[in-house]
């Protein structure tokens, strides 16, 4: 009965959220224009202001604008799983945030990582969206409430985090595995899984079983196996790299960071 | 004498082939553990955002009762509302294990939501408490908390959707209810009583 009702759950609420709803792929740049508003010149320095603000302080801002919103859902519920799946925010710190803009629609979000949810409260960004961007967007200037409202983010975050002078699409460029802490997690996270927790016991069993058999044959045999005998090569993991898509100088690549709902939204 | 090697050897493949059926059970075991500390991590990330609404109110209704005239009833139903969420006795560390515990964590919550989605409709008559910068923010709080607490219940419903899926497949399914592995209930669907504010606010726009 139980197992029915879930099922019945499922089919109402899962399946037309996942038809009814598209997630774009991850953004190759900082600042992405999908929907032709902004100038070109203020894109492009906004974007190289937003590739330098990840270098110094490992803070990843995102802005995409887009024409219209592609799902069923309530913006502040599609906005966060977008955010989410774009994994903006370096996986420790969590430090990521996008404002996400639908001109369309006339709506915007600022989804806000868990790691920068104290640097921007959700008053703040509501404020950051209602009197810094919105009077601009109200007069049809995106260029201005953009540039407004990335100043207003980045001054907000300034202090929050330390940066390493590189973003993580220069990590994934320059050396894989080494103080790259993403690949570290990618293994930290393979090693909670079945297969590599069953491995040490595999070569403990195949311990026995050569010490059972060298006792058994070798005996009969009359000889023993030699001092120096059968040593494992040990379960050295090495891991590939880890990349969410983008590479490439000057272009953003997420870092693995999450989100859970924080920021504020409004309209114009 | 070549007999005796032949069935040590029989024994020996045994033995072995028991070590490796152990290994792969422990390996699921230890699984399970890790998803099971995942729905209870889970589970209190849950009642942290829960929490966080609760603290919110006392500042929201200090504010709402300075505006002039503020509906007293709304006022003493909210704090009625918290106070009973807040002498729920559930374990903050252990994810609820049947659909009773959390069927009456949704309802006393639920209450809290309805007498909070009730407040701010009321206080949309109340230009001058909309305008203040104070009540703004709250409201942004309160959003951005409604937004939290949505995210974080999905989340457990995920990691609990993980567990149930591990423990009644196999190799586990024989042993999970030995070890004390049960089901866990998932949160169900919002009904009409648990509707984020916002929702409401909308409607009164148009």
């Amino acid at each position: 009965m139980k197992r029915f009702l879930l099922a019945i759950f499922c089919g109402l609420f899962c399946l037309p959220a996942l038809a009814a709803e598209t997630i774009p792929p991850a953004p190759a740049k900082y600042f992405n224009d999908y929907a032709g508003v902004v100038s070109p010149a203020t894109t492009a320095q906004l974007n190289q202001r937003l590739e330098q603000f990840e270098r110094d302080t490992s803070s990843q801002i995102v802005v995409a604008v887009f024409p219209k919103m592609q799902s069923d859902s309530s913006i502040e519920d599609y906005t966060v799983r977008v955010a989410q799946s774009w994994k903006v925010g370096q996986k420790d710190k969590k430090n990521g945030a996008v404002l996400f803009v639908f001109t369309q629609d006339h709506k915007m979000f600022l989804q806000v990582g868990y790691g920068l949810e104290g640097a921007l409260p959700d008053a703040i960004c509501k404020r950051i969206i209602s009197d810094e961007i919105t009077p601009s967007f109200k007069a049809g200037n995106f260029d201005a409430g953009l540039t407004a409202g990335v100043n207003a983010i980045l001054a907000a975050t300034k202090g929050e985090y330390k940066g390493t002078g590189r973003t993580t699409s220069d990590g994934n460029l320059v050396i894989i595995g080494s103080d790259n802490h993403q690949s570290n997690h990618t293994l930290g996270r393979l090693n909670t899984g079945n297969y590599p927790e069953f491995l040490p016991i595999l070569f403990i069993v195949i311990f026995v079983f050569i010490f059972i058999m060298s006792a058994l044959f070798g005996r009969s045999n009359g000889r023993y196996y030699g001092g120096s005998g059968w040593s494992s090569s040990g379960s050295s993991w090495s891991g590939g790299g880890f990349s969410s898509g983008g590479g490439g100088g000057g272009g953003f690549s997420g870092g693995g960071g999450s989100f859970g709902g924080g920021g504020a939204g409004g309209s114009w | 004498m070549k007999k005796f090697a032949i069935g040590c050897g029989i024994l020996a493949v045994l033995l072995i082939a028991v070590l490796i059926v152990i290994a792969i059970a422990g390996g699921s075991y230890n699984r399970l553990v890790t998803l099971q500390q995942g729905v209870n991590s889970q589970w209190a990330q849950v009642q942290n955002v829960y929490q966080r609404r609760a603290d919110l109110i006392p500042n929201l209704v200090a504010t709402v009762a300075g505006a002039a005239n503020f509906e007293k009833s709304t006022l003493t139903e909210i704090t009625a509302a918290r106070a009973s969420v807040g002498q729920m006795k559930i374990d903050a560390s252990h994810a609820p294990t049947t659909a009773a515990e959390i069927a009456a964590f949704e309802k006393a919550q639920g209450s809290l939501s309805s007498a909070l989605s009730r407040l701010l409709v009321v206080s949309e008559r109340y230009p001058d408490l909309k305008a203040s910068a104070n009540f703004r923010d709250l409201q942004a709080q309160l959003e951005g908390t409604e937004n939290r607490i949505s995210v974080e219940r999905g989340n457990f419903n995920t990691a609990v959707q993980a567990y149930n899926t591990a423990i009644k497949s196999f190799p586990a399914v024989f042993y999970a209810g030995m070890f004390g592995f049960v089901e866990k209930p998932y949160f169900a669907a919002t009904t009409g009583a648990d509707k984020p504010p916002q929702v409401q606010f909308d409607f009164n726009k148009k």
